[in-house]
């Protein structure tokens, strides 16, 4: 992550400002920009207030507050000044910018007739999370994912904020370039809020190797048929797996012949096991090895890997 | 002898000046067309392609005029990289530049230098319909030019030609 990345995602009036906050670059969790209230950062676990001249500071009093036409300027340098273009992400609440990076908007929302999202005016609110991959991440897990060199389809689970898209990020590229326990093979991903491989313009931000193909903004379901048919995966990975209908569409690309990386909230085996839609693939076997995250020691902590029968097979 | 050169040299001055008019108008005519035809391809990117606006002008810049291609790749290069430079600054300097030097009325060049300025829509449709406002302008002065164009060559070359025989007269 460079300074210059982060500086890219103001508008040149007001990048001055940052040149504090960009020095931070590797450590910015956040940035939290809202009409008329204090800048915040969060860097290493830490909020910090920004002020006028971009210092960093303690004090709330001393913090710069952004007027509402500064964020509409803002709004508009990441859209590359064609809002339009980026109209059905901000119908769904965020942006990815160029280098991965996330950024949240709320506001005033527009609804059509019949009482769908149609559109977001007075965006008073952005928060830009900044994207770090982390690589090796899955390091620890890659040798239980392999049988005779064949990827095991695996189901990661963890509560909100586990870090279960950062393993997938990365057992999907260490699954496609290749490693010591088998050769890369072609994955497809099916990408619906662009939070794996990170997509701006259709170019993938984050390292997702490079037999990955990348299915950008498309709904799980109707993504994974497409790649099926289309794209002829060895691999097929998405991310949180939430309903009979994603189900349904895993056990059919698993019936293809497709090994399967997912993702799922939940707080142990027995509580997914509990959920409806993934009752019936578990006892089916469709996924062969579950792999346990939480946070409580820090994001992406393994804590358990589990067989297709549910049986633990390494505790961490 | 002389006075037969000089008439000859002033009939030909006053000619090519009629005929250096009437090229003009024939280039207007010609920048007109490719303007509209422009905002026509940007409008249609902007409402079926959903591109953004530097990505436009990278499309934009495979136009066969020399002059354009190289404005809108100057654009494209100066607002589409990381560190961006404001797209609306960046247009209206590189195409008021480009247009500064070509034979255009200022409402002309102003229709299509002020466009960046009216970039903020958040549905492609009403973008689309912004750009296909100015088509719509060029479009119309396209036509005008193009039907007069051919009538006025042939009055200017024979207000030159008359103005050159005039001349010659009364200064001979």
């Amino acid at each position: 992550m460079r300074a210059e990345e982060i500086l890219g995602l103001f508008p040149e009036e007001n990048r001055d400002r940052w040149r504090g906050v960009a020095k931070l670059a590797k450590r910015l969790q956040e940035i939290r920009i809202r009409a008329g209230m204090p800048l915040t950062v969060l860097a290493d676990n830490r909020e910090r207030f920004v002020d006028r001249q971009g210092e960093l500071v303690d004090r709330q009093e001393d913090a710069a507050r952004p007027e509402a036409e500064e964020l509409e300027n803002m709004l508009g340098h990441l859209c590359r000044y064609s809002i339009y273009a980026f109209a059905d992400e901000i119908r769904q609440g965020f942006l990815t910018v160029q280098g991965g990076h996330r950024v949240g908007l709320a506001g005033q929302v527009i609804l059509d007739e019949e009482g769908r999202i149609r559109n977001m005016k007075y965006i008073r609110y952005l928060n830009i999370r900044i994207a770090h991959q982390i690589r090796g991440a899955a390091d620890p897990l890659m040798p239980h994912l392999f049988a005779e060199g064949r990827v095991r389809s695996t189901l990661l689970i963890s509560p909100p904020g586990g870090g279960k898209t950062t393993m997938l990020r990365d057992i999907i590229r260490q699954v496609s370039d290749g490693t010591a326990y088998g050769a890369g093979v072609n994955v497809s991903v099916v990408d619906e809020r662009s939070e794996i491989a990170g997509s701006y313009l259709g170019v993938a931000q984050n390292d997702v190797g490079i037999r990955t193909d990348i299915l950008d903004g498309c709904p799980k379901v109707e993504g994974m048929m497409r790649l099926i048919r289309s794209m002829a995966p060895q691999v097929l990975a998405v991310d949180e797996v939430g309903s009979f209908a994603d189900v349904q569409a895993l056990q059919m690309a698993g019936g293809c012949g497709c090994k399967l990386l997912a993702t799922i909230h939940g707080g142990s085996v027995e509580e997914v096991r509990k959920k409806d839609y993934m009752r019936y693939v578990m006892e089916q076997g469709l996924f062969e090895r579950y792999v346990m995250m939480d946070r409580r020691h820090g994001a992406g902590r393994i804590t358990g890997i589990y067989d297709g029968e549910g049986k633990l097979c390494t505790k961490q | 002898m002389y006075k037969a050169i000089g008439f000859l040299c002033i009939l030909a001055g006053c000619a090519g000046w009629g005929s250096s008019l009437a090229r003009q108008e024939k280039e207007r005519v010609r920048h007109l067309r490719i303007l509209f035809q422009t905002m026509g391809r940007m409008r249609s990117e902007i409402s079926y392609g959903k591109h953004t606006m530097p990505e436009i002008c990278l499309l934009l810049a495979e136009l066969n005029d020399k002059c354009y291609s190289e404005c809108f790749e100057r654009i494209y290069k100066r607002t589409a990289g990381e560190n961006g430079t404001d797209f609306p600054k960046v247009w209206e300097e590189e195409l008021g530049n480009c247009l500064d030097r070509l034979p255009l009325r200022e409402d002309e060049k102003r229709t299509v230098t002020e466009l960046a300025g009216s970039m903020r829509f958040r549905e492609g449709n009403g973008q689309a319909g912004r750009v296909g406002q100015a088509e719509t302008f060029l479009e119309g002065r396209y036509r005008q030019a193009e039907e007069t164009c051919e009538n006025r060559s042939k009055m200017i070359h024979s207000v030159s030609i008359l103005t050159g025989l005039l001349l010659a007269i009364l200064l001979l």
